[in-house]
């Protein structure tokens, strides 16, 4: 079991006897710093979809499936291709990637998790720390060095992350695949 | 007064579990909702509440030695091991504020599911009031439980995609009557003891968390130059104003006056849910916190400075900046500026700010006033709380 706080996109949860991917998690802050996540999910044996709202520390039952060690290799729409150590190919849907196919950039070589249900490839977990380089934001307004005045910024795949100020264009940043914040400058 | 078992299990019944925090937020809304939908509705209501010392501060007639009560229509039951074994499921279950459901009722509604699912209560988690963006997408969504159980997350919130915002159907028509006459508050005033206060009077009441604005303000209309009479209960406000104060905390009695050159401090007897309306009616500006007093100072239709419950990496700015920009969002620039700015600098404990603010901000502004007139119907959009969760109940 994991709480509600704890489940990444790509994770396996089983909800009335089914078993559904976490496509994306949305985590906000009810009164007195109480978590609600709010979780899209896709159920595996039906095809169909539904949103689900959790208190942070609600229990959800994951459930393990096989994995294996894999490096993304390229997308062919609609479809991003990750390969294993003995360069076996896995297709795994982009709906499926949920947030994380923001990160998704070529060339990169993060160690991400394939996750397969009855020899499916359905999800796909990056690691928890990421690095990618900002290509877009606009100069430090203040110049803040404090790190609490936060902006947007573009990075490498056309995602956006919220960082601190200081953050300039060319500087590879590290984040939080989990709730997508930025963590710091590297 | 004491209630039947037969009362409190009628399966037409709705529960509703409240834990009590902060002493009066928390009871206070669940205890509107409960005397709403009673009303309204005519729907029996077990309000079960795990402290009723506190309760009673804002229902004095309450027995905390009790455990079943019936007032305006509501069954108040103290929730304890002991009662909670006489729980039977009704149409609606409503966990206040994430509170956590005992595990004996889960027990039974589990059983209940195996043997005649239709029967099952409705079970909701009726949350705290944002006006952040994220409530639209949260509201009204399933949360099915590990224990094989459905629940639903009720969100409140200020547009017609959310949960809505608590309001009694009759509100603005007692506040409107109550307003209509300026001898109403006079005579609330001299009921409460207040002396000194004529017409033309500013009166503001506060109901703040600690916060060292409170202090910076009030040294501030003390060099102000009509008199300013701040109405203030006993409690969190005044552990702000010790070095004010002439006696300590503990020697305060509701009913004293405490003169500080051109502001007369007011303490105040803790009053019911109907008393502190008027009040909020009464007065010119209403300095309010949390949840409860803080939609009520916006049906009271006056001027506020609402301190927010302050959260962890102060979050709750986010949560004041998203009411604030609603807020805002039909009032002229000149006015929305510094009446955000004083609200900002309030929540962050600036002195210097909040004074500042608090001097730009003309608070007898007519298109303040009307705002603040206006705001209540925009606010509720098609309907209540109690309406919406009605209707949300029956279509589940």
């Amino acid at each position: 079991m994991k709480t509600a706080h704890e489940i990444r996109p790509g994770n396996v949860i089983m909800l009335d006897g089914s078993p559904w991917v976490v496509q994306k998690t949305e985590t906000t802050r009810s009164g007195r710093n109480a978590a609600i996540v709010k979780l899209k999910l896709k159920n595996l044996l039906l095809d169909s979809g539904t949103e689900q709202t959790f208190k942070g520390e609600d229990k959800l039952d994951d459930i393990i499936l096989e994995r294996l060690d894999c490096t993304y290799s390229y997308f062919a729409d609609p479809m991003y291709v990750f390969m294993d150590e003995e360069y076996n190919q896995y297709d795994v849907e982009a709906d499926n990637l949920g947030d994380a196919a923001a990160y998704i950039v070529d060339g990169m070589d993060d160690q991400c998790q394939v996750t397969f249900y009855n020899g499916k490839a359905i999800s796909v977990e990056l690691p928890v720390h990421i690095v990618r380089e900002v290509i877009y934001t606009e100069p430090s307004a203040r110049g803040d060095t404090s790190g609490k005045v936060m902006k947007p910024a573009t990075i490498t795949g056309g995602g956006t992350v919220t960082v601190a100020d200081f953050v300039k264009v060319g500087d590879k940043i590290e984040i939080d695949t989990r709730t997508g914040e930025f963590k710091k400058r590297v | 007064m004491d209630i039947k078992a037969s009362t409190i299990a009628n399966h037409k019944h709705w529960d509703i579990f409240c834990v009590v925090v902060d002493n009066y937020g928390d009871i206070g809304v669940t205890w509107r909702l409960a005397k709403q939908l009673a009303a309204e509705y005519a729907i029996t209501v077990n309000l079960w509440v795990d402290d009723l010392n506190s309760f009673g501060h804002i229902l004095p007639a309450l027995d905390p030695g009790s455990t079943y009560q019936t007032f305006f229509d509501v069954n108040i039951i103290h929730w304890n091991d002991s009662s909670i074994e006489k729980y039977t499921p009704g149409v609606c279950l409503i966990e206040a504020f994430a509170c956590e459901i005992p595990s004996s009722i889960i027990e039974k509604l589990i059983n209940l599911k195996q043997i005649f699912p239709k029967e099952l209560p409705v079970w909701l988690n009726l949350e705290y009031l944002s006006a952040e963006d994220w409530v639209e997408g949260c509201h009204g969504l399933p949360s099915f439980q590990s224990c094989g159980l459905q629940k639903y997350f009720y969100l409140p919130g200020f547009t017609d995609k959310t949960g809505g915002l608590i309001c009694e159907q009759n509100l603005f028509d007692l506040r409107d009557s109550w307003q209509s006459d300026k001898a109403n508050k006079m005579a609330l005033f001299a009921q409460l003891g207040l002396r000194g206060i004529e017409v033309e009077h500013r009166v503001i009441s506060v109901f703040s968390y600690e916060t060292p604005s409170l202090l910076a303000l009030i040294q501030w209309w003390q060099t102000e130059k009509s008199p300013v009479h701040v109405l203030i209960p006993k409690g969190r406000s005044l552990h702000s104003l010790t070095s004010i104060l002439p006696c300590s905390l503990n020697e305060l009695v509701a009913g004293q006056s405490i003169p500080l050159d051109n502001v007369t401090l007011h303490i105040l007897p803790m009053t019911d849910q109907q008393g502190y309306d008027r009040l909020l009616w009464s007065c010119d500006v209403n300095i309010v916190r949390g949840e409860d007093s803080f939609l009520r100072a916006q049906w009271a239709a006056k001027p506020f400075i609402w301190h927010i419950y302050p959260q962890e990496d102060d979050y709750h700015l986010i949560k004041l900046e998203a009411f604030m920009q609603i807020y805002c969002d039909n009032l002229a620039p000149d006015l929305a500026k510094p009446w955000c700015e004083l609200n900002l600098s309030f929540n962050q404990g600036n002195q210097i700010d909040t004074v500042n603010h608090w001097q730009k901000l003309e608070f007898n502004h007519l298109s303040l006033q009307q705002h603040a007139k206006k705001w209540p119907m925009t606010a509720l959009n098609s309907a209540d709380l109690a309406s919406r969760l009605v209707q949300f109940v029956k279509s589940r």
